[in-house]
């Protein structure tokens, strides 16, 4: 006869960067059922919105949801409230909002990438990773003033220019960057704790990657074209370079190398902001009080984030509602668990990238 | 943003004769407390490779109403029901209280009225 066992997963687990709580169901070694408690950090944030903030302190408080995105949450929640005031802002200032999202992204994706070797038991190689991040959180804290909460969006542009000085030392950190990713694709192609280990494992299907409504690097691990920066038009992606990667197989191994890519082709973006930066101002003053709804999606470095945004016309906004690539990527998870073994429960978990803080709100 | 209103009677034919799971992304459902013990409930979605096209269905209801699932026409919308549960107070087909607040804490933040 055959035996259930309910195995938990944290809340507190040492393969968990955040408390999230997964019980697993599981029949031998196989998992047969997967309930999740997502909750732990749940902070109140989108209540404080509309009962303790002004619309234009908002875009600060937003940016304390998540330390790793927090330049995607003040951007989206910035650019609906752009929306609903009706204020154009100049090409400078886009480019230097896009300059910082994709080094965003290439921070968030190392961090990924070396939580998933901590996972494969490959240590040295984890630390050789969150070392070489400090490359880009060191542009960041010079770009921005700050190295995680960078307060660098305000509504009408950006709170800081670009110096010729800084603009140099990002060029000659992302040139290190970019050899430091190519070594690890071949880590991650080669070697064996990295690739085949993962090769066929955690895979999520084309066909359920449309069902469960997947995004960001999972989907298109799946071969899913999916990615907002393809879908929107307040950034001008495509004249920097954009170009969404995917893979095919759908499992760790591909989850891996989509972001590896990822990380490259934020690097050509950076480049290709710095050396065509548009002459202008970064700030355009914008007046009024926000009257009216607006949806903006952007596309953080776990996947879709969208923002509603409902104004009345104060200074006092009837609603903000944030909607987090790891909580609409929960199904997903989920579905993705069902069948696998126990044991691969925390490398699969690794290769979400899953963001609690975001999720919790 | 295109608003379709639509009521909870029929919430589910209508989202049923429009989802084509490879044509249209689902987004999320939004709460919205509205005046007079009153909400909106919005069910978004937005189009696969096209240039910032959402649709928004939308029903204004009373807190005691119950608001059809859709889980079974879209899966991964069991999250966002259960979202909806906890912050509004609402009963949703189906989906259980309890995934950001526990029993100890304030109930229902986002209602406007049971605070």
């Amino acid at each position: 006869m055959k035996q259930t066992i309910n195995i938990p997963l944290g809340s507190q687990h040492i393969a968990l960067l955040e408390p999230v709580r997964f019980k697993f169901e599981c029949e031998n070694e196989k998992i047969i059922g997967v309930d999740s408690d997502v909750g732990f950090v749940h902070r109140g944030i989108e209540r404080a919105c509309t009962t303790k903030f002004k619309f234009d302190s908002i875009g600060y408080v937003v940016a304390r949801v998540c330390g790793l995105c927090a330049i995607t949450h003040s951007l989206s929640y910035t650019v609906a409230i752009e929306k609903l005031l009706g204020g154009e802002i100049s090409k400078k200032a886009k480019y230097l909002r896009i300059l910082l999202l994709e080094l965003d992204r290439i921070h968030s994706h190392m961090l990924c990438l070396s939580h998933t070797c901590e996972n494969a038991g490959f240590e040295a190689m984890f630390m050789r990773i969150m070392g070489d991040r400090e490359l880009v959180m060191e542009i960041q804290e010079l770009l921005t003033g700050n190295r995680v909460q960078f307060d660098y969006i305000s509504i009408g542009g950006v709170n800081r220019d670009l110096s010729s000085t800084v603009a140099l030392k990002i060029k000659e950190n992302l040139y290190e960057v970019k050899q430091k990713v190519l070594g690890y694709m071949d880590e991650f192609t080669h070697n064996w704790s990295l690739s085949l280990k993962f090769k066929g494992i955690g895979a999520l299907s084309l066909d359920d990657a449309y069902i469960f409504n997947a995004i960001g690097p999972l989907a298109r691990a799946s071969g899913l074209n999916i990615d907002v920066r393809n879908e929107i038009d307040y950034l001008p992606f495509n004249e920097v370079g954009f170009l969404m990667q995917t893979h095919s197989d759908g499992d760790i191994n591909a989850r891996n190398l989509v972001r590896l890519n990822e990380i490259l082709n934020s690097i050509l973006m950076c480049e290709n902001i710095i050396n065509g930066l548009p002459e202008g101002e970064i700030f355009t003053k914008i007046k009024g009080k926000p009257k009216g709804e607006a949806i903006v999606r952007f596309e953080a470095p776990r996947g879709e984030l969208m923002y509603y945004v409902k104004g009345n016309g104060t200074a006092m906004l009837d609603r903000v509602r944030i909607k987090t690539p790891t909580f609409s990527s929960i199904p997903a998870f989920s579905h993705i668990f069902v069948g696998q073994d126990y044991a691969d429960a925390p490398a699969i978990l690794a290769s979400f990238d899953p963001c609690l803080s975001c999720t919790a709100k | 943003m295109k608003k379709i209103e639509v009521s909870l009677g029929t919430v589910r034919d209508v989202i049923g004769d429009f989802y084509e799971y490879k044509k249209w992304h689902f987004l999320t459902i939004n709460g919205l407390a509205l005046a007079e013990n009153k909400m909106e409930v919005q069910w978004i979605f937005s189009k696969y490779e096209a240039l910032d096209e959402s649709v928004v269905y939308f029903a204004q209801i009373a807190y005691t109403d119950v608001i059809p699932s859709i889980v079974d026409l879209i899966p991964s919308a069991i999250i966002s029901q259960r979202e909806l549960v906890d912050m509004f107070g609402v009963q949703v087909e189906g989906s259980e209280k309890g995934l950001y607040l526990d029993e100890d804490s304030l109930q229902s933040p986002l209602s406007g009225c049971s605070i």
